[in-house]
């Protein structure tokens, strides 16, 4: 395990699963760091897509 | 095992009883389920009430409902009455027996439709095998090295060993249409929001759909006629009235189809592209066109499926982390952390993938793509290796199939055998073709998958 303060990404999900009430060993941590690397990789396809600035997001919330 | 649309005119003409259609199915199950492990649990003396109601009906000579005597069996995340919804999950197993039948199996019941069990299934559904930590494998009944692909494996796989007509499932990214394609059978994916989720156990409420598979496409047709209609309990279901496709399934003249390159063709390899062009043929399709956004709705669905999954798990993550099975838990938890923003623009996204197909629709009726980009992976393979490019099998067999769900479009899934591989035995196995409508236009889909069938290029032998 890399020190946090050299990988935001490890340090994001030390404090994120802190705020969402987990706890986990190390070996846990470090494959739940693991998975969530996958997630950024994938996430940065979806902020490179042009899109125009006033477009909707998908769901319609109709009463 | 007889086709759905044989086995209710053998009832209707007093050929066969409904119990006698029973018998063969449970004898046919009771043979061949033990050497694939699609059931997790039997539901014989409901099915014996409900056959022997429909006989009833005939010796008191009233009219038949649509399905009278069809026996299916439903994915275990569909609630039955009686039996626990697991989803596929061991930490489900401690809960209490459903009380009351999902609505889309009341209504499978209403239709004479009779119940013989539940089906093994992917856990939670998520994933494209179903290589189940808690139940077990389901394994491919063309090929029992193989896997039956998922997450509704258990229901692809009864239908593709002959165990019977008709059997539910749902999909999320593929999960239906993953493994129709890997098992040889039919499925459909109807429009997000065509058929009722109430009573089966989400994941994903922004994509999850349920449909039939089935061995024939008017199985599909009976089946999806059944279950159609509004339903107040699901917020998701279309306040539309029902649209019955019926049997005389035929396409109109002039039908303009398109077949998808770019991504499609790029992550389908040689087998998956013959069984394309084959389809192609069969309905006189040439015209090549392209969905630009695929590979962003893929990205899109994988976001929001992270988020909403890891979400919904997240109490008991806290609480039961153990009881998860280990391919599952530490991706949930991934999930959950995802920030607002990444959600945000990932459904931004998708809106704007879902517009792009709305002006595909404009010059094509239907679109044609192979539905996984490759055969039946070997269980426990854990790559795929698709021209040249190697992608993880869990989540690469869904990679044709994700960006048509993220964007909810109706599909029919038909299992066409293209005879191409590296050995006998791949070039043995099948490799099915979405035939993807504009929304609410599933009576098109069926309608070219009919003629795919008819043309005998796919088969559920």
């Amino acid at each position: 395990m890399t020190q946090t303060h050299d990988n935001p990404l490890e340090a994001y999900v030390r404090a994120a699963l802190a705020l969402q009430g987990y706890t986990f060993d190390e070996a846990e941590i470090a494959e739940i760091v693991m998975q969530f690397s996958r997630l950024d990789a994938i996430a940065r396809t979806v902020f490179e897509w042009p899109l125009p600035f006033a477009s909707e997001p998908a769901p319609v919330f109709r009463p | 095992m007889a086709s759905a649309a044989d086995i209710v005119l053998q009832i209707a003409k007093g050929t066969r009883s409904a119990a006698a259609v029973l018998a063969e199915c449970k004898m046919l199950i009771q043979a061949r389920d033990p050497d694939l492990n699609c059931f997790t649990a039997k539901t014989f003396e409901r099915a014996e009430r409900e056959a022997a109601a429909i006989d009833a009906l005939y010796a008191e000579g009233k009219v038949l409902p649509p399905l009278a005597g069809v026996p299916y069996a439903v994915k275990n995340l569909f609630d039955v009455e009686g039996l626990v919804t697991l989803a596929g999950a061991k930490i489900n197993a401690g809960n209490a027996p459903a009380a009351a039948d999902a609505k889309i199996v009341a209504r499978m019941s209403r239709a004479g439709a009779v119940l013989v069990g539940a089906l093994n299934m992917e856990e939670l559904a998520y994933g494209f095998l179903t290589e189940n930590h808690h139940y077990g494998i389901t394994r491919n009944p063309r090929d029992r090295s193989r896997g039956a692909g998922g997450s509704s494996g258990g229901s692809a796989a009864a239908v593709g060993a002959g165990m019977l007509p008709i059997t539910l499932g749902s999909d999320t990214s593929g999960s239906i249409r993953v493994p129709a394609s890997l098992c040889g059978v039919f499925g459909l994916k109807p429009t997000y929001g065509r058929l009722p989720r109430s009573g089966t156990y989400p994941f994903v409420n922004s994509f999850d759909h349920v449909g039939p598979f089935a061995n024939s496409v008017l199985g599909l047709a009976l089946a999806y006629d059944a279950m159609q209609g509004p339903d107040p309990a699901d917020p998701a279901c279309a306040r539309r009235a029902v649209e019955p496709v019926g049997v005389s399934l035929s396409l109109p003249r002039g039908i303009r189809i398109g077949i998808l390159g770019g991504w499609f063709h790029e992550w389908a390899d040689p087998a998956a592209r013959r069984s394309v062009q084959l389809a192609a043929a069969a309905l006189g399709a040439s015209e090549w066109t392209e969905l630009k956004s695929a590979e962003v709705a893929r990205a899109a669905a994988y976001i929001i499926t992270g988020a909403e999954g890891g979400a919904l798990h997240r109490p008991r993550l806290i609480q039961q982390y153990e009881d998860f099975g280990p391919s599952s838990r530490s991706r949930l938890v991934a999930g959950g952390l995802i920030p607002a923003s990444w959600v945000i623009q990932a459904q931004r996204v998708r809106r704007h993938a879902y517009s792009e197909a709305m002006a595909l629709f404009e010059r094509f009726d239907l679109l044609l793509a192979a539905a996984a980009p490759a055969v039946a992976p070997r269980v426990g393979q854990e790559t795929l290796l698709i021209n040249g490019r190697s992608i993880p099998t869990k989540a690469g067999l869904g990679v044709l199939t994700q960006p048509i769900s993220c964007i909810g479009l109706p599909v029919c899934t038909v299992p066409v055998w293209p005879g191409e591989g590296d050995s006998p035995a791949e070039r043995a196995l099948p490799v099915g073709v979405q035939l993807i409508g504009a929304p609410w236009r599933e009576d098109l889909c069926l309608a070219a998958g009919r003629t795919v069938e008819q043309a005998g290029i796919a088969s559920a032998p």
